[in-house]
């Protein structure tokens, strides 16, 4: 087998998936710069950087450039962004307040003890998680496809309730059932989302309980 | 490490609500989020379980805030403190943040004197995150490096 020529070392930093990282955060810093002037530029630009995720990772396998910066970057890009439209929305809807400011802590909280548990059975990847119990989590983490509706159709519902807030109501209830009233399209796209965005959350609350008990069996193993 | 974090997230998204421009208390919230997840995640690659436990070499800053618990703590008390005195002192009638800081430089010296220096702990405590965020990126760099990829 022929040597390979001694190679440069490129930096971490300038990898491609990292690269396409950085576009994604300028792309969230613009959108949200623009987030009240111009909804539909939010939209389309959060969209795209979410559409970007999953460019990075396939370059990442292609180019083989998969990093531990790269999966902490990507993590961390996705609950910053998510968190900061939680928020936005909750400047928005203001009956009832707390209801967008919930889904943030519950976001980071599940997805942070997902993560811690994740490293104390030695794995690096929230997502690579074998769970033997909860029939809804192993379909969840077995059938990426179902993963992805979730998770999509969780940050397509926060997009349709910030295009549909109304200056003139900021009542939740009220936006929505002003939703359904619209054409099929749109009320198909709004229940689809919101069945996923459902179970989204549900899985969030099981991760949590499951993630805190490996936590715990993580003492128990150490002998404390 | 999981109730600090929620907690200051909604503090901030709070504020945000109450203060124009919002976007200053999003970019706050998305640092202190990035900051953290990226130390903890770089203290496990180094196989510790708290991202305080930390030595830092390197910058001087992060040595003082690691090395002098006090300074960690007048830090990390000072930007919740400030948080809170611009979330009590939010004004319906005007959203501005620099009015309500104008305002509130216009107080008694004891409440200008907490909120002076609240503002200088929450600004140490920024630059720690961003200095961390990139100390933290190099670790797992240097994870990896050490891996043989």
């Amino acid at each position: 087998m022929a040597q390979p020529p001694a190679k440069k070392t490129l930096s971490v930093y300038l990898y491609i998936p990292n690269i396409i990282g950085y576009f994604r955060i300028i792309i969230n810093f613009i959108a949200f710069a623009e987030c009240y002037t111009n909804r539909t530029l939010f939209a389309i630009l959060y969209f795209f950087s979410f559409f970007c995720d999953g460019l990075d990772g396939w370059f990442a396998r292609r180019f083989n450039q998969a990093s531990t910066f790269g999966a902490v970057l990507d993590m961390v890009t996705d609950r910053v962004s998510t968190a900061c439209l939680l928020a936005l929305l909750s400047q928005f809807y203001s009956r009832p307040g707390l209801v967008f400011i919930l889904l943030l802590g519950l976001d980071i909280t599940s997805h942070w003890f997902q993560m811690y548990s994740s490293f104390l059975s030695g794995k690096t990847s929230h997502k690579d998680v074998k769970h033997t119990g909860n029939g809804l989590l192993k379909l969840y983490y077995g059938y990426r496809p179902f993963m992805a509706f979730c998770c999509v159709a969780s940050e397509v519902l926060y997009i349709i309730l910030f295009l549909y807030a109304d200056a003139k109501s900021t009542s939740l209830l009220n936006t929505c059932r002003g939703i359904l009233k619209e054409s099929p399209l749109v009320v198909f796209m709004f229940i689809s989302t919101l069945i996923g965005w459902a179970l989204k959350q549900v899985i969030n609350v099981i991760q949590m309980k499951t993630a805190a008990d490996a936590c715990v069996a993580y003492d128990s193993k150490r002998g404390k | 490490m999981v109730t600090d974090r929620v907690s200051t997230a909604c503090l901030l998204a709070l504020l945000s609500q109450f203060y124009r421009p919002g976007l200053v208390f999003i970019l706050l919230l998305g640092l202190d989020i990035t900051s953290h997840w990226f130390q903890m995640y770089s203290s496990f690659l180094s196989g510790k379980t708290s991202h305080k436990d930390v030595k830092h070499t390197g910058n001087g800053l992060l040595k003082l805030y690691y090395g002098y618990r006090p300074f960690m703590a007048f830090c990390c008390v000072a930007s919740e403190v400030l948080y809170i005195i611009l979330f009590l002192y939010a004004d319906a009638k005007s959203t501005s943040l620099l009015n309500t800081c104008r305002g509130i430089l216009k107080e008694s010296p004891l409440v200008v004197f907490m909120f002076i220096s609240t503002l200088i702990g929450w600004a140490l405590k920024q630059v720690i995150n961003v200095i961390q965020m990139k100390t933290a990126a190099d670790a797992c760099v240097a994870y990896d490096s050490k891996r043989g990829k």
